[in-house]
């Protein structure tokens, strides 16, 4: 236990005064300033009497809608949001800590302790992970806070919608260790998880039709395997949307399936695995 | 008996080489031992394996054959660094942290409670200098002054095995010496230290016992006194010295050579030695002085590369 706090302040520290702590806080910081600057409301005996949206007026038909309505809408919006950015900052914000241990004189020193390899890889992506999760909470609590403050309606979903965006950008962490174990390099730990995710999206979008997309077999079944193989961002985006307005929205939007998490959470453990394994062989 | 705290056995390495070329032998059977409360240094040229030892003895890298044991573990097991403080060269300290807390992260890394990295931290910083910088942050630190950091971290668990590679480099001779006394305190109080650095001088003067790799083997082992004790030389004064008496000299098989107003005399043994005194004053000849000369570490160590120059 004494290693992975070790780590935890290594790696908040060195977040601290390499500036990417502020910069992740700084950065959510005037994303939740826009939102609760853009969103006015008037609310008269409990009952929205009118909507300001970034200075726009919002409309109310049918005699308008109802305050439930308008904050479900907005936490939609803002979780959607939310999660792209938040994994955006945690791969950036992360991906440099095994590259950086690995470095020749830095490694020598973490590794001459009585702590085994896959100990300190672990401890090292557990410290990754709480410092993303710390912006995730940061984000989603800070916007809940401020709904539930000016409408006076609390959603936990919303709030409760970052464990899903903590699991999506765990798999992708995992993926990011693995690569910058091999590589040692952070930059391409960075790009190869961006373009992961974008791939991952990309082949959501075909899956449903690959055979209109691809007119060779061969083609259609790699792209098929390779979607059931990489993490669900996409799916899980969505999972996201359906979980915070709730089943008994009348949005209705549709949840993944269970697949979804499974295949990612695969992928994860199946990166960790292997970046576990390949840190164990290695020769420094 | 003292124990032996760090043990090396039959220890081999290769390392792979481009396709097509032989693979690169770093170590090819090396054997020593370090006691506790001894001081051993490891010599020889770059490439001789002196780092892939030391890397062995940490697990940073696995052996291809032979054995190694710290403690009496095998260095495969982390435990094994349970006692054991290690100082890399070029060693990179995250700067980003200042030396407080540089000690208490590795101090915890290696199973530290706080209370004992609390107590531990102030009187390691006094001891090696930095106490009034303990609160600043390590980027701001000299060459020298990272050195002795690196050594305080590497004390920090209060290890009985040292593995030191060039400890003082970049340190200025002040605070060489004083990272030597810091060295033979922590010998005198049982810990075995190992050292790695091409300062032929500040080994000799810091060493109890060394060894001298070349080409992945070792070429020679002893003590310093040992070592540089190997061939019986001595420097003599006399008048008058002229060619008659130096060819007698040479007639009994001794070396000799004139050097500086001197002669430098390579003898068999003291009755060798005497018989050149005797031949000297049967001459008339008057003797100023005589001294054993002693080679010194670096005289071996250049012995030794220049013999592996000769056989290559």
């Amino acid at each position: 236990m004494r290693v992975v706090w070790a780590n935890i302040e290594d790696v908040w520290r060195e977040a601290a005064a390499r500036w990417t702590l502020i910069t992740y806080f700084i950065l959510s910081t005037i994303f939740i300033v826009i939102f609760a600057s853009a969103v006015n409301l008037d609310i008269v005996d409990g009952a929205l009497a009118g909507a300001r949206l970034f200075g726009k007026d919002v409309e109310m038909r049918g005699g308008g809608i109802g305050i439930e309505q308008l904050v479900m809408y907005s936490e939609l919006v803002f979780s959607i949001i939310i999660y792209g950015f938040s994994v955006l900052l945690a791969v950036f914000a992360t991906a440099h800590l095994v590259p950086r241990m690995q470095e020749k004189g830095t490694v020598d020193l973490y590794l001459s302790r009585p702590v085994s390899r896959p100990a300190l890889l672990l401890s090292r992506y557990v410290a990754g992970l709480l410092l993303a999760a710390s912006n995730v909470v940061y984000l989603t609590g800070a916007i809940w806070f401020i709904v539930a403050w000016k409408t006076h309606i609390f959603n936990p979903r919303f709030l409760l919608s970052g464990v899903i965006m903590m699991f999506v950008i765990a798999a992708l962490l995992a993926f990011a260790f693995l690569v910058g174990t091999i590589t040692s390099s952070t930059a391409v730990s960075i790009m190869s998880s961006y373009a992961l995710c974008l791939m991952s999206i990309f082949l959501s979008i075909v899956h449903g039709r690959i055979d209109a997309v691809f007119s060779h077999d061969w083609l259609a079944a790699v792209v098929d395997g390779l979607y059931w193989i990489v993490p669900k961002a996409w799916e899980l985006g969505g999972s996201v949307a359906a979980y915070v307005t709730g089943p008994i929205s009348h949005m209705k939007i549709p949840a993944p399936g269970l697949s979804a998490f499974v295949s990612t959470g695969m992928f994860g453990i199946t990166c960790l695995v292997l970046a576990v394994w390949r840190f164990q062989k290695k020769e420094f | 008996m003292t124990e032996t705290l760090i043990e090396v056995r039959a220890l081999r390495k290769e390392y792979a080489s481009r396709v097509g070329k032989p693979r690169i032998i770093a170590l090819d059977g090396i054997d020593f031992t370090v006691r506790a409360g001894e001081l051993f240094g490891l010599l020889g040229p770059n490439g001789a394996g002196k780092t892939t030892t030391v890397k062995i003895l940490l697990g940073l890298t696995a052996p291809g054959a032979g054995t190694a044991f710290i403690g009496g573990l095998p260095v495969s097991n982390p435990e094994s660094r349970r006692h054991t403080g290690y100082l890399p060269e070029g060693h990179k300290i995250p700067n980003y942290l200042t030396a407080r807390q540089a000690m208490t992260i590795f101090g915890r890394m290696s199973g530290m409670s706080s209370n004992d990295i609390k107590e531990r931290v102030p009187a390691l910083l006094e001891r090696v200098g930095l106490a009034q910088w303990a609160d600043i942050r390590i980027r701001k630190f000299s060459k020298g002054m990272t050195q002795r950091l690196g050594l305080a971290c590497a004390l920090v668990h209060r290890p009985n095995v040292l593995l030191l590679d060039e400890p003082t480099d970049g340190v200025d001779p002040v605070g060489r010496r004083e990272i030597r006394d810091l060295l033979r305190e922590e010998a005198k109080n049982g810990t075995a230290v190992l050292l790695n650095s091409h300062l032929l001088s500040e080994m000799e003067l810091t060493c109890d016992r060394v060894a001298v790799l070349r080409k992945g083997k070792v070429a020679a082992e002893g003590t310093i006194d040992e070592l540089t004790r190997r061939t019986a030389k001595y420097r003599m004064i006399a008048t008058p010295v002229d060619e008659p008496l130096l060819a007698m000299f040479r007639e009994t098989g001794a070396g000799v050579e004139r050097v500086n107003g001197h002669l430098e005399l390579s003898v068999n043994d003291l009755q060798h030695l005497n018989a050149l005194v005797d031949g000297l004053r049967s001459r008339g000849g008057m003797l100023q002085e005589l001294s054993q000369m002693r080679s010194t570490l670096e005289d071996v160590f250049v012995d030794l590369v220049k013999t592996e120059g000769q056989q290559s």
